[in-house]
């Protein structure tokens, strides 16, 4: 996985962000173009190409959701194609209210506004959780990698973002 | 990439759009959703106890066009079936029936998923019943 590589550190889900930024700095200074400005040109722009590698790393690692997204393509994951199983009943039954009530407010039925203003707190409490979850499932596959845990991680990434654009909808309506 | 003629006869008009009582004990409510795009589905079954065939369907879906024409046309189609035959439709007919682009086919799936879950809630409300009896 060459954003790690570029890094210097072993492909691992929970990262330490503090050394992950020193390490950034540190590789940032290595690679820095004034250190090329005589080196051929072909050296030069492996530097570069290397450097701008480097920068996508960085903001990709830090953010532990495009991370998880990153580390589970390159094991093969197609993150978002697959597993139209995987909300919770109850959860979609929440959902299918929360349209009801979208629809509602459409039709300019403001009485269905307490529960959307409800509806976003939970699903920001949800949110809140999943990431949790998620931190957890990461130390559990780096302790013991394997393909069960990564479904898992899977699951929870497609749930979050369902929750997440359900969260968007909610907040553009509370909004209008 | 164009919806065909059904799917739109299906979307401005769709049949069957509505919800039962879900506590009566000859009704059977599916809901199942895609987290992939958001569609949320619910599609309900009235079954007459007795003969076991499907005297009502209402659904209602958030979804997009051909999620909406999919499960109308499914409770067309169960409409008038018994309980054993309505576990018989597949997702593929209704993708033919459409005329569904395979990006679409997910949608289908939906439906197909709402039918079975309809039907497996109206099963296990229906055996204390009978138990009883």
């Amino acid at each position: 996985m060459d954003y790690y590589r570029v890094l210097g550190i072993d492909p691992k889900l929970q990262l330490n962000l503090n050394e992950l930024q020193q390490l950034f700095y540190g590789r940032s200074r290595e690679l820095h173009p004034d250190r090329f400005a005589r080196a051929e040109a072909s050296v030069r722009d492996a530097a570069l190409q290397e450097s701008s590698t480097l920068n996508d790393a960085y903001r990709t690692l830090r953010d532990p959701l495009q991370r998880a997204e990153y580390f589970l393509k390159h094991r093969g994951f197609d993150i978002g194609e697959q597993g139209t199983k995987e909300v919770p009943p109850e959860l979609l039954e929440e959902v299918f209210e929360l349209n009801m009530a979208l629809e509602e407010l459409k039709d300019g039925d403001e009485s269905a506004r307490p529960q959307l203003v409800s509806a976003r707190d939970h699903f920001s409490t949800l949110l809140g959780e999943s990431d949790i979850e998620l931190e957890k499932l990461f130390a559990v596959h780096d302790a013991t990698p394997g393909e069960d845990t990564l479904k898992q991680i899977r699951g929870l990434l497609n749930r979050r973002r369902y929750i997440q654009n359900l969260l968007r909808d909610v907040n553009g309506y509370l909004s209008n | 990439m164009a919806y065909s003629e059904k799917v739109v006869d299906h979307y401005s008009n769709p049949r069957n759009v509505g919800s039962m009582d879900k506590n009566d004990p000859n009704v059977g409510t599916g809901m199942v959703g895609a987290p992939e795009c958001g569609d949320v589905m619910k599609l309900q079954i009235k079954v007459d106890p007795i003969s076991g065939i499907i005297e009502d369907a209402k659904f209602k879906t958030f979804g997009c066009g051909s999620a909406i024409a999919s499960s109308s046309l499914a409770t067309e189609w169960l409409k008038g079936k018994t309980v054993d035959q309505a576990m018989e439709i597949k997702n593929t007919e209704i993708v033919t029936e459409l005329a569904l682009p395979p990006v679409k086919v997910h949608c289908s799936v939906l439906a197909e998923d709402a039918i079975k879950a309809a039907i497996n809630d109206y099963k296990k409300k229906a055996v204390p019943a009978h138990a009883n009896a």
